[in-house]
């Protein structure tokens, strides 16, 4: 049975409609038309869906919708300004989230299809562990599956980001 | 003054213009100076069916239809081959035309690909340097030529006296830019052309128009940054699992139990529950449909729990397969010969050594992350509109004309970024195109079918397998006398759409001994995996092919063009992969029985310098011990981890690539783990450096990955694997150390394929290396810590 519901993604209060369990993912997609989580397997097994909730990184497709009411969602679009808010920051969202722009430059993505996840990962990853080893990206990432096979450039992406986010600019 | 339309040779095109009296002399010296040689020659023979030019096809065979060159001096560019993301096509081919107009870069500002109604040639998806780009060099040398004359007649200066620079050509002292030219309007240059764009390898374009020598290229080259890039990074892209039209509804199909059962009866689905959800079947095609996607998702669940099909088991299973394969019918299809040089059989008597073995690669699956979506579109008017992502919309376009029995012009395949395929859907289909127009056709609205992660696994085409017996003899000085190899596998290129065999509806014929032309559903199996070891006197290699696994025969089973089976398909690298693994280990274990460092033995069965070039690159990149394997170290037992080295090398689509790993294996646990990865590879000429490292270690990546994790699990009634953690692939975790070693070589005057190729040569690699960890030679695929455990024991 639909219910209305309210959910906060990206700074912004949403109303929908959609039955309790429906899985986040679809109701960001099919009802706020967020295209940055994406369906890989629907099981929480491959990381395609990731978005962030209160920071943490979950999956959208296995998530309840109900689950999320009066917490705060944040999609791969809403990273920017996720990333200006931690630097506290008034000025208006920068275009894009240090890692974005370190997914640009070291030319992760081959299809990328996978890689909202990986960037939603590691913005959760960076959110604590400020300057990553190698092995600390590993096992941040290890739930995430790349079939294209891009993990060395996102090992060497997210390292970038730090290094950027660490200077703040 | 009057109007005149003048038609000039450019090489072979033809360029339409209409102009006025004056000055049209000029115009055709100008013209026709460039217009004389063997292109003009060959292009005669080019009377070929060209698509109309309708509204939903482009005429093909003018060059406006490749490129618009707009007033301001910006390009449009439109391909009818796609992105396929390993490595960014519509960049490399950008650059490509860049250099060959003589244009910057960033003077192409649009790229369209891949929709069948405003991209011309259809084509594959893949082979990208020596299937698309060819085409692309073409209409572009046409194009410039046909500026050159445009400019020269402009300018009032011969061509001979003209020079180009960024879309501006000069000459007397004055200069005018394409964009002035052309005026905004269309160029009107017919391009000779010849093939059928809905093809597999789509259309090719004719003629010999003067293109720029290689080693001119300055677009090409550089690293410049994928243009798909962007908007995925900041969720703008549009993938086809994002399109929503008007009055869609979302459908999930409840795919058969058994890959050849049929329906018999349909469940119900409570109405309370599923008050909008609707039931829709055609033949063996089951579906759920509601406008709220979730629902048919829980309704599809419960509908499939509720229909009954008939039982069937006409598969061996894949833990029967090797034997299973042993008893398949080869001899009915052509066997095929690879390399095949002196007399093998008869040099094995005068060896001193003689090695036999058996090399067994599993079914693989392309498996992308992304399962197969699209939207079928069936308009009042008869129009179907389909979208999708896959590798080849135009060849997709014919499939859904023929099943439902349709002008091929009646249909719009419309192109969005999506998962790689790596190879699965370069016949055109992906799985879900053909029941979403199905589905479409029935309701009368707009259907988005999204497969679910178990129907991507369980109803997508596979890699099929490959069972290699090769014998070959050493001398008494440890050189090859003689090397043969017998490959068996079944077929490698059905692209038959599920939904339309399932519905009972008109597919393209199934896999057979003679193939309708064009077509690659040969049951016969090629050898693609070139021998390199030019220095070995006596060589032969053969290839068996036989039908589909669980398809049955033509000979023995009626319905076969309509069963389903276990439909074999090119994956990336294919027959390739599963060939180079036995030839590239039985090379190792020959440098082992003969003493000799492996990488040396490799070098001294060659001539081929390139070869010779990558092979020295990874030894010396990798920190390589040169010695003979196995290690000194060796050991079978304990739980301390023993490290091997191991390398590999491969020839294809005309780039060398050698390869060193190191592993770790722990004798007690049979864990595998690869720790570096060196490649070496030649292209020839590097289209973008960058790319080609990004393409090849990933590449890298999934070889790794088929080498120690992946096996499709199937039981007698279909595919048992089902995720990811029935179906692993390799973490992020698990992935070595990397390093890949471009040789830039433009001396060989071509651009290499480089998109497949490490998937192919890793697995052996591996092998080698676990065998110089252990003394042991793992000659199957993949290597699992059970299966190696078993190795050790054995």
């Amino acid at each position: 049975m639909a219910s209305k519901l309210k959910i906060k993604v990206n700074g912004l209060v949403h109303s929908v409609t959609a039955s309790l369990d429906t899985p986040l993912l679809y109701v960001l997609h099919n009802e706020l038309h967020l295209h940055g989580p994406r369906f890989g397997c629907g099981l929480a097994q491959c990381g395609a869906c990731s978005v962030l909730l209160d920071g943490k990184e979950i999956r959208s497709c296995v998530t309840p919708v109900a689950a999320v009411s009066g917490k705060a969602i944040t999609t791969l679009e809403g990273l920017p300004a996720l990333w200006a808010k931690e630097r506290g920051t008034t000025a208006s969202a920068p275009a894009l989230h240090p890692l974005q722009q370190a997914w640009i430059e070291q030319q992760v993505p081959q299809c990328g299809y996978c890689q909202n996840g990986m960037m939603i990962q590691a913005a959760d990853l960076l959110s604590t562990t400020r300057n990553p080893s190698k092995l600390q990206i590993k096992q941040a990432l290890n739930g995430h599956l790349c079939r294209c096979g891009t993990y060395t450039a996102i090992i060497e992406a997210i390292q970038q980001a730090a290094r950027t986010m660490a200077k703040g600019v | 003054m009057s109007a005149l339309e003048e038609t000039v040779d450019v090489f072979g095109a033809t360029l339409t213009r209409s102009r006025f009296v004056k000055g049209a002399g000029a115009m055709v010296v100008g013209l026709s100076f460039v217009g004389t040689g063997a292109g003009a020659k060959a292009a005669t023979g080019s009377e070929i069916p060209l698509l109309p030019g309708t509204a939903h096809s482009p005429n093909v065979g003018l060059s406006d239809a490749w490129f618009t060159i707009h007033a301001d001096n910006t390009i449009t560019m439109r391909t009818g081959i796609a992105e396929m993301g390993q490595g960014s096509a519509s960049t490399a081919f950008a650059q490509i035309a860049a250099d060959e107009l003589n244009v910057p870069y960033s003077a192409i500002t649009e790229y369209v690909m891949g929709d069948t109604d405003r991209t011309p040639g259809g084509g594959i998806a893949a082979g990208f340097m020596f299937l698309g780009a060819p085409n692309i060099r073409k209409v572009a040398a046409y194009i410039y030529q046909a500026l050159l004359g445009m400019a020269s007649t402009q300018l009032g200066v011969p061509v001979a006296s003209l020079t180009v620079k960024d879309g501006v050509v000069s000459g007397g002292g004055k200069s005018v830019t394409y964009g002035q030219l052309v005026g905004g309007k269309a160029l009107n240059l017919s391009i000779p052309v010849s093939g059928d764009p809905t093809s597999f390898l789509g259309l090719t374009v004719l003629g010999n128009p003067p293109t720029k020598p290689m080693s001119q290229y300055q677009v090409v080259g550089r690293s410049i940054p994928m243009r798909t890039i962007p908007t995925i990074v900041s969720g703008q892209a549009t993938f086809v699992g994002d399109v929503r039209l008007p009055g869609m509804l979302h459908a999930r199909v409840v795919h058969p139990p058994a890959l050849g059962a049929k329906l018999v009866s349909v469940g119900q689905l409570d109405k309370k529950e599923f008050p909008n959800a609707q039931v829709v079947t055609k033949g063996n095609l089951v579906a759920v449909l509601d406008p709220s996607e979730y629902a048919a998702i829980q309704a599809a669940s419960i509908l499939a729990g509720k229909t009954k099909w008939t039982s069937w088991s006409g598969l061996p299973g894949s833990g029967n397969l090797f034997t299973a394969m042993r008893s398949f019918d080869y001899a009915s299809a052509p066997v095929l010969t690879g390399v095949n040089k002196g007399n093998a059989e008869a040099a094995f008597a005068s060896a001193a050594t003689r090695l036999s073995a058996t090399y067994e690669y599993p079914v693989e699956k392309h498996a992308p992350i992304g399962p197969t979506c699209a939207v079928g579109d069936v308009r009042p008017d008869g129009t179907i509109y389909v979208h999708m992502h896959g590798q080849n919309p135009s060849m997709l376009r014919r499939e859904i004309a023929t099943m439902m029995n349709t002008a091929v012009d009646n249909v719009v395949v419309r192109w969005y970024d999506g998962s790689g395929h790596y190879g699965r859907s370069n016949g055109g289909n992906t799985g879900a195109e053909e029941e979403a127009v199905i589905l479409s056709s029935i309701v009368g609205k707009p259907v988005r079918v999204q497969w679910m992660r178990a129907d991507d696994m369980q109803w997508s085409t596979v890699g099929p397998p490959e069972l290699s017996d090769v014998v070959a003899g050493l001398d008494s000085n440890g050189k090859i006398v003689a090397f043969r190899v017998n490959h068996y596998s079944t077929a490698g290129q059905d692209d038959r759409p599920v939904g339309a065999l399932l519905a009972g509806l008109p597919t393209m014929p199934a896999p057979a001994i003679s193939p309708p032309p064009g077509s690659f559903s040969g049951i016969s199996h090629g050898i693609s995996d070139p021998w390199m070891y030019d220095q070995v006197p006596n060589a032969l290699q053969k290839g068996f092919g036989t039908w589909n696994m669980g398809q049955g025969t033509p000979k023995t089973d009626p319905g076969y063009e309509q069963n389903i089976g276990l439909r074999g398909h090119s994956m990336r690298t294919p027959g390739q992969r599963q060939q180079n693994f036995a030839h590239e280990s039985m090379m190792s274990e020959l440098a082992a029985a003969a003493k000799v460092d492996p990488i040396q033995f490799r070098i001294d069965h060659t001539s081929a310098k390139r070869l010779v070039a990558v092979l020295n690159a990874v030894k010396e990149k990798s920190g390589w011990e040169t010695r003979p394997s196995p290690s000194p170290k060796a050991a079978t037992t304990g739980e301390k981890a023993v490290i091997g080295q191991g390398c590999s090398a491969m020839l294809r689509s005309n780039t060398y690539w050698a390869c060193a790993v190191k592993v770790s294996v722990v004798p007690k646990t049979g864990k595998v783990q690869v720790l570096n990865l060196v490649t070496a590879v030649d292209p020839g000429t590097v289209v973008n450096p960058r790319q080609l490292k990004r393409m090849v270690e990933g590449g890298a990546v999934m070889g790794v990955s088929e080498a120690l994790r992946e096996q499709l699990v199937f039981n007698r009634s279909g595919i048992v694997s089902r995720d990811w953690v029935t179906f692993p692939i390799l973490r992020i975790m698990d992935v070595p150390d990397i390093e890949t070693v471009i040789i830039e070589n433009p001396s060989v005057g071509d651009i290499g394929g480089a998109g497949e190729g490490p998937n192919g040569f890793v697995p052996a690699a591996i092998a080698n290396a676990i065998f110089d960890a252990t003394g042991k030679q793992p000659r199957r695929l993949p290597f699992t810590p059970k299966y190696v455990r078993t190795l050790l024991n054995g």
